[in-house]
């Protein structure tokens, strides 16, 4: 999608000088990259809302705090950059679970077809649809010419 | 691509660059019209969810700035 389209900038109530610039830099930088077609990213847009809003991210990164000073459940301590590689690999696995979830609901039902649509390699979706299916939102509904399919529940 | 003119949505935290904005409006200072600004009370109001929807919604580029 081009990460260079979301920008984050501090400005403080006194730099007027300064948004102006910030503005005039951001504006240019789009006006760079052409428009953003939103329906080509539909997809990718659809799991990427269902990831961020999923409770799995929403609740390590509400304990972030929590378990970096005072430790997790088992009293073990998390120093601030291992636990935000946890997080990214979490993000990266929930926005890859999400992303064969809308391809199941877009009607790409068996592995292999996934794999043509998302890309993911063949291991790595059956891995990721055993976690979907314990988690209750795939389910296996049987054979077809000896390949398994599947649906969202 | 010559005289594309973007959308761009900026979420500017009230207390900072909402009223930087504001003083560069009262200060008479030339910034591009591109940018719908939407006000928050904080920047750390603006959840992730708010720039995706912004993206669906067709905007062309999204500017966080407290």
């Amino acid at each position: 999608m081009g990460k260079d389209r979301i920008h984050l900038a501090w400005v403080s109530s006194a730099e007027a000088q300064r948004f102006v610039e910030v503005v005039t830099r951001v504006t240019d930088s789009i006006k760079g990259q052409g428009k953003f077609d939103s329906k080509a990213f539909a997809f990718e847009l659809a799991a990427a809302e269902k990831t961020l809003a999923g409770e799995t991210l929403r609740w390590m990164v509400g304990k972030e705090v929590k378990i970096t000073t005072k430790g997790d459940v088992y009293g073990r301590k998390w120093d601030k950059k291992s636990f935000e590689i946890i997080i990214d690999s979490v993000l990266e696995r929930e926005y890859q679970k999400n992303l064969i979830f809308q391809a199941i609901k877009d009607g790409f039902t068996s592995v292999r077809v996934i794999n043509k649509k998302i890309g993911l390699d063949l291991s790595r979706i059956s891995y990721l649809l055993a976690d979907l299916e314990k988690t209750g939102m795939v389910e296996f509904t049987g054979m077809e010419e000896s390949k398994p399919v599947f649906a969202v529940l | 691509m010559g005289d594309f003119e973007p959308k761009i949505v900026a979420f500017l935290c009230n207390w900072c660059a909402y009223a930087g904005a504001d003083l560069a409006g009262v200060s008479r200072l030339q910034y591009p019209p591109n940018i719908r600004t939407v006000r928050v009370m904080c920047s750390g109001r603006v959840d992730p969810l708010f720039i995706l929807e912004a993206f669906k919604d067709g905007v062309d580029g999204v500017l966080v700035s407290g």
